[in-house]
């Protein structure tokens, strides 16, 4: 049954990723500018710009355009960047390895520092221990991660004569300085999604800790451990998941200030950089993997409810 | 005393910020080994503080402010610890509640959930609790207890919810089952199954039952002794016969005229005129005096708790003699 579920949840992938290709396609046509102007520059005579058009195929009608670079796609070859000539589907796969595992690392962190104390502020809602908490998280929502990211570089560099090494080291490679590069730029990524995440916690704890199923445990004798974690976390758990599952989503499209900020040449720089040059295959490239990236999670966290909670139940 | 719960001068407050209500005003009841004692009230008259008290579940902005709490004439309940009083939950007093929907985790299997039970309290294996749990199943007229471990609560119906309830709180052989509104929330046919149900296996099992209801009803057919209850107060006090042959409150007379009998469908039915005063429109005196037919220039303080005759209690001017009147 749930087999059948996902069969049709993939499916439904093809019309979706169809609808975002026409979209991105035609809105790398519609942004004034081209890839033939940003590579010869101002002083390009018009000969040399159409010669270069011609190159890359964009002297075609667009639904010519499109249908040849469609086709690539559906066999697999994404075809090359316009600018470096590398192919564009094994760049935004290595590329993609550095932007998960810093979705990973920021997802971790934000959960360690967000579910204890959401719970805790639940547990003790109204008292100075929720009010801080609730405190601590409002800065995390509002602090913007660039603010936050300069602030974490400058007090490291200035009081603790500390600079987090630059260039990115795969870490199958060097696992040490992997995480040394990595642990900043998730740090300010954590701290930034904790807020939301021990906000949501904390509400979705206290509703739950007002059920009547909540009294009936306690009156079977059950310690606050077992009230807390076995009966009031997981029941919360749905509202959570939720946003935990919009935010890795989002995350892993490439987070591209931050990446920018520490230099990491994740997803997001890839694509920032592409749409500066209008290298529109690496642009599309990208765009229709993040997307297919973000509904694959939502397909995961769909699954996961149902895991979570017996009543959905997808046929 | 053979006692299994003594409650003496119980009052419970309710913080509102720096304001407090009192909410339950100086009860006293007492509960005898395998006695059926029912607390019968209108919604908000306290009765299901009183009994929420007795396990220490009242919710944060409720306070006990006064009194006590004997468990089997040695336990102080409103003073334990809180590891003691996890004892004391689930195994000598146990609960069942309003409403079967939302008393049970929709997110685990009824097994889960009656396990737990056991293994809150002693140190069976896994097998000897499955056992316990389909044997008890049985008791409470589940016919394929196997099957119904594996459900889920949504997949029950309300009755079956609730005889799985009853199963949960007579699992461990408590001394007192404290039953709230245990069958306002179910069909009128399936009530009395589950007043049946309790009626017997308490009687199998020696459990007292301390029965919360607005249904004299239930009273009726379930209890030996009552206690009214009107706005935080105890107003009547004697056995069930003597309640309704001899209702001495202007209130219990009220509340048995309010009852539809089947010979007398013609008259419309009787109510009580006006409403329970709020914690917070309480004024001094009795509390029932502006609903009252009978009220008196007296009625302006409050009354005295009067034995008025053999076994039967009351707290009315009606039945204060001369002398105490003037006093």
């Amino acid at each position: 049954m749930m087999y059948a579920y996902i069969t049709r949840r993939l499916l439904m992938l093809i019309p979706v990723l169809f609808g975002v290709s026409i979209f991105i396609f035609v809105m790398m046509r519609v942004v004034p500018g081209d890839v033939a102007m940003t590579i010869l520059g101002t002083d390009a005579t018009p000969e040399s710009l159409a010669q270069l058009r011609k190159e890359f195929g964009l002297n075609l009608p667009l639904h010519q355009q499109y249908l040849n670079w469609m086709g690539g796609v559906l066999s697999g070859d994404f075809g090359e960047s316009m600018r470096s000539g590398q192919a564009v589907l094994p760049d935004i796969l290595s590329r993609f390895t550095i932007t998960f595992e810093l979705t990973l690392l920021s997802a971790l962190i934000s959960w360690i520092i967000a579910i204890p104390m959401g719970i805790i502020a639940a547990i003790r809602h109204n008292t100075k221990t929720d009010f801080s908490v609730r405190m601590v998280s409002l800065l995390g929502v509002s602090v913007p991660n660039f603010a936050m990211a300069t602030v974490l570089i400058l007090v490291l560099a200035l009081f603790f004569s500390y600079s987090p090494p630059v260039g990115y080291i795969g870490f199958f490679e060097d696992p040490l300085r992997n995480l040394q590069i990595l642990i900043l730029p998730s740090l300010v990524l954590g701290t930034g999604m904790a807020g939301a995440v021990m906000r949501m916690t904390r509400s979705s704890v206290l509703e739950i800790l007002r059920q009547d199923f909540i009294r009936t445990i306690r009156a079977k004798g059950a310690r606050e451990r077992v009230i807390i974690f076995d009966h009031a976390l997981r029941n919360a758990m749905i509202p959570i998941l939720t946003i935990i599952g919009m935010q890795v989503g989002t995350l892993l499209g490439g987070a591209v200030i931050i990446e920018q900020i520490f230099s990491l040449p994740g997803l997001g720089q890839l694509v920032l950089t592409a749409i500066t040059q209008r290298d529109f295959t690496v642009v599309q490239g990208s765009v229709l993997f993040i997307a297919f990236v973000f509904v694959m999670i939502n397909l995961l966290v769909d699954v996961l409810y149902s895991y979570l909670d017996p009543r959905i139940n997808y046929k | 005393m053979n006692s299994i719960l003594e409650i003496k001068n119980l009052s419970i407050d309710l913080v509102d910020g720096r304001k407090t209500y009192p909410v339950v005003n100086d009860i006293n009841l007492s509960i005898k080994k395998k006695q059926r004692y029912g607390i019968v009230g209108e919604s908000g008259s306290g009765k299901s503080l009183t009994s929420l008290a007795i396990m220490n579940l009242l919710a944060d902005s409720l306070k006990i402010t006064r009194g006590s709490i004997v468990l089997d004439g040695k336990h102080e309940l409103t003073k334990m610890k809180k590891k003691e009083l996890r004892k004391v939950r689930g195994h000598d007093i146990s609960m069942i509640f309003q409403e079967p929907m939302t008393a049970l985790d929709p997110l685990y299997p009824i097994e889960h959930q009656i396990l737990e039970v056991l293994r809150f309290h002693f140190t069976f294996s896994k097998k000897q609790m499955r056992d316990m749990a389909v044997e008890m199943l049985k008791k409470v007229g589940i016919s394929r207890p196997e099957q119904i471990m594996k459900n889920y609560p949504h997949q029950l119906s309300g009755g079956m919810r609730q005889r799985v309830m009853i199963a949960m709180a007579l699992i461990c052989s408590p001394k007192l089952l404290i039953a709230d509104e245990p069958t306002t929330a179910l069909d009128v046919t399936i009530q009395a199954q589950i007043l049946d149900l309790m009626n017997e296996l308490t009687e199998d099992f020696d459990t007292s039952i301390l029965m919360i209801t607005h249904d004299l009803g239930v009273i009726v057919e379930m209890c030996e002794r009552v206690a009214v209850m009107y706005a935080g107060e105890i107003v009547e006090e004697t056995t069930v016969a003597k309640l309704f042959s001899n209702p001495a409150h202007p209130y219990t007379s009220g509340l048995l005229r309010s009852v539809q009998s089947l010979g007398n469908r013609t008259q419309s039915l009787y109510s009580i005129p006006g409403t329970v005063p709020t914690p917070k429109q309480q004024t001094a005196g009795c509390r029932f005096a502006s609903r009252c037919p009978h009220v008196m220039p007296v009625c302006n303080s409050s009354p005295p708790f009067l034995e008025i005759g053999n076994d039967h209690s009351t707290k009315c001017w009606l039945y204060a003699k001369e002398g105490v009147v003037n006093a």
